[in-house]
């Protein structure tokens, strides 16, 4: 069982077990670790803005590297009308990359490696950029799906087509995330398992592949969480600033 | 003494700037990250639209029309959305 690569992706509940209404809200090792993954931030963050000095502490310096990267990408992105949703995008960049990188220490669950917690965050920016869309430009933020300058015959086709790439977004924006942390932590376990099995005369090459991976994984947490908040800032920007 | 180490803390700011220009002018994070994006964009938009060419087919009972309509649609629709994926990269240079 513990050679099983995908044993590590296995929820189970901690504790009693919990039903209200029929409906299982036991306490499991997912929630674990997005409670550890949401008190480390709370650590991080209040151990970087306890003190405000101009020569900043370590801990202040990552606070503070981390706030300008997401307040860059926002502006640049998103331009300044989405400077109200800095807290939303920054708690969701701040999340995905604390789940992502507590999913690369030995032993812990990564949460993100599930599609039903991704496709929950997609669904929720999808659904919340769609209703901002809508209360900032009323009906007229149907244009986005009616692109400027097609000729008449071919609108209907063109409209399905953009309402079908719209629906797409929150799929993909789920899958992305999801497919990348479950096939890189599958493919380390499986590396993994090929350095016991090998034994001590063939077990050195795939050793090697899993530091190489553990590596690439770690690049791959940040970068996936990276490109959910980037792709948030995008569909906000197209919500807020109609081009079309 | 005062004048030549200001002249000399000068010097190091211009070097300092210098290199902190360099340093985000290649940022290379941004380019790894808009590859990730393309793939999942080209699949996702074929799947939701064979699941909408589905959902109609058992609506009005007209298996298979819709899911090979939807399908090229879903199709076409990826296609789009990564040259415009690719068109924003473009830009941003």
């Amino acid at each position: 069982m513990a050679t099983n690569p995908m044993h590590q992706f296995k929820v189970h509940q901690i504790g009693p077990q919990i039903k209200i209404a029929g409906i299982d809200f036991s306490f499991t090792n997912a929630s674990l670790f997005m409670l550890l993954s949401a008190i480390t931030i709370c650590i991080i963050l209040s151990l970087g803005t306890r003190e405000k000095k101009i020569i900043p502490s370590k801990w202040q310096f990552i606070s503070e590297t981390i706030y300008n990267f997401i307040a860059k990408m926002i502006s640049d992105t998103a331009g300044s009308k989405a400077k109200p949703y800095f807290p939303f995008i920054f708690t969701l960049f701040m999340f995905v990359l604390f789940c992502n990188m507590l999913g690369m220490l030995p032993y812990s669950f990564t949460v993100t490696s599930h599609i039903i917690v991704t496709l929950i965050m997609a669904l929720f920016i999808f659904i919340a950029v769609t209703v901002i869309g809508f209360m900032k430009h009323g009906f007229g933020y149907l244009k986005l799906f009616v692109p400027s300058g097609v000729p008449m015959v071919l609108l209907p086709l063109i409209t399905i087509i953009e309402i079908i790439s719209y629906l797409s977004r929150p799929v993909s924006l789920s899958v992305r995330l999801f497919a990348n942390m479950m096939a890189g932590h599958t493919m380390m376990k499986v590396f993994g398992g090929f350095v016991i099995s090998l034994g001590i005369l063939g077990g050195w090459l795939p050793l090697g592949f899993s530091v190489a991976l553990t590596g690439l994984e770690i690049l791959v947490a940040f970068l996936q969480a990276y490109v959910f908040a980037i792709l948030t800032c995008i569909y906000l920007n197209d919500a807020l600033n109609l081009h079309h | 003494m005062a004048d030549d180490n200001q002249n000399d803390f000068k010097t190091r700011l211009k070097i300092a700037k210098s290199k902190l220009k360099k340093t985000t002018d290649n940022d290379n994070s941004t380019f790894i990250g808009n590859a990730f994006k393309l793939g999942t964009e080209l699949v996702a938009s074929v799947g939701v639209g064979t699941i909408i060419g589905f959902i109609l087919d058992s609506w009005f009972d007209t298996k298979p029309w819709f899911i090979i309509v939807f399908f090229f649609l879903g199709s076409v629709a990826g296609i789009m959305n990564v040259i415009k994926a690719a068109n924003r990269m473009q830009e941003k240079d």
